[in-house]
């Protein structure tokens, strides 16, 4: 057994990135030397950003398995490669699942952490008009970072979720394709290195939009923002795929699609858009990667370029994105409404074909982001029409859970705290959004704070609430104990009120005027007494985050020791499994016998372990 | 069916459900009343229907003291004519009939699993509708109370900032609309959410399930269609607003906006005139014709509502059009993130009566005759040199202009200059041939040679050549 630090495959994961990194570099700088070009930094970042991310691959182990087999050696089966206990086992390569799910968890948490962290920083310097705290080109690297690490968060956040819950909720030993599980996983974490390693490179002041011609123009920090977020894209469409083939080929016999529980249809649609619309925000990235590179005059009008076409190939990805993140989460209240209301879930096959209708929808609507942007007007009045549609499998979804409430007997434990809270947030994020889907109203609403109040309530409403709750949830399953209860509730009761605050000041600063993404607002100091509100908010969700992090890593290591079935649940992995679920999951195949959220029947049950065969006879 | 049943025996262990049953029969047929036995006991069942031979036997499918399976085994094994009537008075008096001859395995199978309920019509007891009732009656006042609460709250808290043009008008209205819309949902939801929060808690010790209801296609159809056409019906209201905010007017006066890293220019071609502040006379529609410099700007004044993105490139020239209504001082903001300074670019707006326009064009036409230096002076303000270089001595973006003219400068490359006419006309022109030491090349715009005159170029450098 290897001990020490290299033994640790996250550890050698990043050494081997950094090696990666100086390769590239050098291949570079010897091919340009060899030409008689001298040392031009940019093309040596970027292939040494995408060396990096290979360097990684190969440290951490994520490649053996296909290295075995391109040998020609015997490939140990996933299932039975020999996996560190403890702690340690999540810091290298695992192909269990729930590892997985777990890892995917950690760098969820760590990113929305840092994500937030960024938003604190600016959001010190806007407590007053005028520069204090950070330079401009500090401030809007920081905006930048701050979107799309906390994205990238959450797109973690729905992999956490699908990778853990998935294979237990569908009866499935493990995913279909183990390796590519772990390998989509770990290409995750040297995107994010580079992401962040943009500011050691000078930043880039775009925002995490990244239009161009203005990042084209952009610092070399730009670059390395461009291959992480390009890497990160592979990851996402790896583990999409691998959950899409999990849900379709690895159910348990009797679990007929509409018998799934209600998770799975969310993960799936999902995994449906992660899989088919990612490849375009990459492409688009790439493309000004290139025009930097190469002078590729694809955006440039200088060069002949068009600078609209990004914003179409950019918004295609990044509009069904949102749902990427937002899907789970519902899922997740669908998930645990029934489970605390003690009672079926209200249209159960509506709930579930409203996820599919608003990832059908959601590729449609893409254009409503460039409302104002110039594009050829014909183009936007269609765009209002499919993009207001997406209220309805939203709406279908929310009377839904609403008639889920209605007459059942509702516990308020901590995840159902957080359901409710996500329903109520979410409600705010939903119906802010009309407004911004027909054009009048959005061509004074356009780029303003208002925007990044209504996303803010989408996003945490969508998924930081429900990611929470699922975390309560589904914690016993993950280490055997509780999480605290008590933190748990001091967790939501900050979280919420200070979340209202703060994003209603944003909203109301941006209907009078106040543009997103100003580093200062020293022409209208009548907004600073909002700002201070939203400031001061904005530090309690980030306590209340903190909180929740501490309560995890608390109840980890000493929480309560969970027994059976601690919600009283009808799913398998709380009917089934003891705490923490075991490796390999279910000890014998079990077979669906009922409705998954029958819990007004008590005397019913939705699945059950197939006996051994012999017992039987 | 038989449709004249002789012997029937009612198995259930409630005497209510058989009492209750051999009223109903006694009245329907009261001239020739078949022979009705009880049952309460799973054994006593088993036995009589061996012994006793009835043509029909009603089991209360809600006893769990029967044991189905048995029953089941029982009752195929016979081969006297009989049949079974499953009557279930919880799923709201649902009822099945099973013919001991033509028993399929698929209903036997039926018989065995779980209840029957139907999804349509759950039951209702009387009593348990008028509590329902009195449910939705109760949230329904709250959901209107609240509604016209926050419906007025939205529209009284002035949200929005004064409007001060005339496609303010329809956008306003179109806000109203989603105000209401948004009140609706709110309390629609919120009240609803609420309610059941408080009325449909699990009280303490209390550890029965909830209701079950499974859902309602009815509910469902209705909850999708209502939304299909009220989002419908905003989309057209966005669409015709959007045709008022694009009225064309004939007589608009034409003013040409470029914006750049980190200024605006307008120029008016009527007369020529190119400034840093935009003048306009009130109640006169505005043609906006709108280019960038470099990267993507938007054009936005909170007050007039619209906005529209600059872009750069000679075949991207866009058009915004604007009557202001209302004469002051406003604030042209870019809205689109436009790179460090974005936050600085912003440009006063003057909206004045017709007279006081013209005497400002006056002004700006005659401005011309001044001494080289001063024209200098304007045609940099106008022009944006000042968003980078200052003339106080600190240096910004660009290196300042006090005290340049005449100085030695070290460049990126290595050589020293000394900063005459020519290494300013070249500086200007062609920015990144020679980069001072400190500065970054590509920053400033390529363009002062199309957009400046030689002329105007030469008073710049007279201008910047003055401070001293």
């Amino acid at each position: 057994m290897k001990t020490g630090i290299l033994s640790i495959g996250l550890v050698r994961g990043l050494l081997f990135q950094a090696a990666g990194f100086l390769a590239g570099v050098a291949v570079v700088t010897v091919i340009r030397l060899a030409f008689g070009m001298g040392f031009s930094a940019e093309p040596a970042i970027v292939l040494g950003a995408f060396f990096s991310a290979i360097g990684f691959m190969i440290g951490v182990g994520a490649f053996s398995g296909w290295f075995a087999n391109a040998l020609g050696k015997p490939a140990i089966p996933p299932e039975e490669v020999e996996e560190p206990s403890g702690f340690k086992r999540y810091l290298g390569v695992s192909y269990d699942h729930k590892v997985i799910g777990v890892q995917y968890g950690m760098l969820t948490i760590a990113a929305l952490f840092l994500g937030g962290s960024f938003a604190l920083i600016f959001r010190s310097e806007l407590v007053a008009p005028g520069m204090q705290l950070i330079g401009l080109q500090q401030f809007n690297t920081l905006i930048g970072l701050h979107g799309m690490v906390a994205i990238v968060g959450m797109l973690l956040g729905g992999a956490a979720l699908g990778n853990f819950l998935v294979p237990l909720l569908i009866g499935a030993k493990d995913m279909a394709f183990p390796r590519l599980n772990a390998f989509a996983f770990w290409l995750a974490v040297p995107a994010v290195v580079l992401v962040l390693s943009s500011m050691a490179a000078g930043g880039f002041d775009t925002g995490w939009t990244a239009y161009p011609p203005l990042s084209i123009f952009a610092n070399m920090g730009m670059q390395l923002f461009f291959a992480g977020v390009v890497v990160f894209g592979w990851s996402s469409v790896l583990g999409a795929l691998n959950i899409v083939a999990t849900v379709l080929r690895m159910r348990a016999p009797g679990m007929s699609l509409f018998r799934m529980p209600i998770f799975v249809w969310g993960s799936l649609a999902t995994s449906i858009i992660a899989m088919t619309a990612t490849q375009l925000i990459g492409l688009s990235f790439q493309l000004v990667m290139f025009e930097r590179l190469f002078g590729m005059g694809f955006f440039n009008p200088a060069n002949g370029g068009n600078p609209i076409l990004f914003q179409h190939l950019f918004w295609f990805y990044s509009h069904p994105a949102v749902y990427i993140f937002v899907l789970p989460g519902f899922a997740v209240i669908s998930e645990l409404l029934p489970v605390f209301a003690r009672k079926p879930l209200f249209g159960y096959r509506w709930v579930a074909m409203s996820s599919l209708g608003i990832a059908l929808v959601g590729f449609l609507v893409w254009a409503h982001h460039m409302f104002t942007s110039g594009m050829e007007e014909y183009l936007r009045v269609p765009f209002m029409y499919t993009t207001l549609l997406v209220a309805v499998p939203t709406g279908v979804k929310f009377f839904s859970w609403t008639g889920t409430l209605w007459e059942g007997k509702i516990r308020f434990t901590v995840p159902m705290l957080f359901v409710l809270g996500a329903m109520n947030v979410f409600l705010l994020g939903g119906l802010t959004g009309p407004i911004l889907g027909t054009i009048p109203t959005d061509l004074h609403l356009h780029d303003s704070y208002f925007v990044v109040g209504h996303f803010h309530n989408t996003m945490f409403g969508g998924f930081v609430f429900p990611f929470i709750a699922a975390v309560h949830y589904w914690f016993p399953k993950i280490t055997g104990r509780k999480m605290s209860d008590l933190l748990g509730r001091i967790t939501f009761f900050i979280l919420l009120p200070s979340f209202w605050i703060q994003t209603l000041g944003q909203m109301q600063v941006g209907l009078l005027g106040m543009r997103r993404r100003v580093a200062d607002y020293d022409t209208l100091p009548e907004f600073q007494t909002t700002h201070i509100f939203i400031t001061v908010a904005g530090f309690l969700v980030g306590l209340a985050f903190v909180i929740f992090m501490y309560n995890v890593i608390r109840s980890a290591m000493k929480g309560e020791v969970a027994v059976g079935n601690v919600w009283e649940s009808r799913s398998p992995e709380w009917e089934l499994l003891p705490n923490p679920a075991p490796k390999h999951n279910y000890p014998q195949p079990l077979v669906v016998t009922g409705d998954p959220y029958d819990y007004s029947l008590t005397d019913t049950e939705y699945v059950e372990l197939v006996p051994v065969a012999g017992a039987t006879d | 069916m038989n449709p004249n049943p002789r012997k029937i025996l009612i198995a259930s262990g409630n005497s209510l459900f058989g009492k209750g049953l051999m009223g109903l029969i006694a009245q329907r047929w009261k001239k020739d009343p078949p022979e009705i036995r009880l049952s309460r006991q799973m054994a006593e069942t088993l036995e009589m229907m061996e012994s006793w031979q009835p043509d029909l036997v009603i089991v209360d499918y809600d006893d769990t003291t029967i044991d189905r399976g048995e029953f089941l085994r029982s009752f195929v094994s016979g081969d006297q004519p009989m049949q079974v009537m499953l009557v279930s008075l919880q799923a709201s008096g649902a009822v099945v009939v099973y013919d001991r001859r033509t028993l399929t395995p698929a209903q036997a199978e039926d018989w065995l699993s779980v209840p029957w309920v139907s999804p349509e019509e759950p039951d209702v007891s009387k009593e348990q509708r008028s509590s329902t009732m009195r449910h939705f009656v109760i949230a329904g006042i709250l959901i209107v109370l609240v509604a016209t609460i926050v419906y007025l709250l939205l529209n009284t808290i002035g949200i929005l900032p004064a409007p001060a043009s005339v496609e303010a008008g329809p956008i306003d209205q179109l806000f109203t609309a989603h105000f209401l819309a948004i009140a609706v949902l709110f309390a629609l939801i919120t009240v609803l959410m609420v309610y059941s929060m408080i009325v449909f808690r699990q009280r303490k010790g209390d550890n029965t399930p909830g209701r079950n209801i499974k859902g309602s296609t009815r509910l469902e159809i209705f909850w999708t269609l209502i939304p299909l056409v009220v989002v419908l019906y905003f989309s057209y209201l966005g669409s015709a607003t959007l045709d008022r905010t694009n009225a064309q007017a004939p007589d608009a006066l034409e003013v040409d906006v470029l914006g750049g890293q980190w200024y605006w220019s307008f120029t008016y071609p009527d007369w020529d005139i190119t400034t840093n502040e935009l003048w306009l006379p009130v109640d006169r529609p505005v043609l906006f014709r709108l280019r960038s410099a470099d990267v993507i700007h938007s054009f936005w004044v909170p007050e007039w509502r619209v906005k529209q993105d600059l872009l750069p490139g000679e075949n991207f020239v866009r058009e915004l059009r604007v009557t202001p209504t209302e004469e002051g001082q406003f604030q042209l903001l870019c809205a689109e993130m436009c790179g460090v300074r974005h936050a600085y670019m912003v440009s006063p707006v003057y909206v004045v009566s017709q007279d006081e326009f013209n005497t400002w064009v006056n002004e700006q036409t005659q401005a011309i005759d001044l001494d080289p230096a001063a024209r200098g002076q304007k045609w940099a303000q106008d022009a944006g040199c000042f968003s980078c270089h200052s003339i106080d001595g600190s240096d910004s973006i660009g290196p300042t202009w006090l005290g340049l003219y005449d100085s030695e400068r070290e460049l990126v490359s290595g050589e020293t200059v000394e900063v005459d006419d020519d290494y300013l006309f070249t500086a200007i022109v062609d920015p990144d041939v020679h980069v001072a030491e400190g500065f970054r090349p590509g920053v400033m715009p390529q363009d002062y040679e199309t957009r400046l005159t030689e002329e105007q170029i030469e008073d710049i450098i007279e201008f910047i050549e003055s401070l001293e």
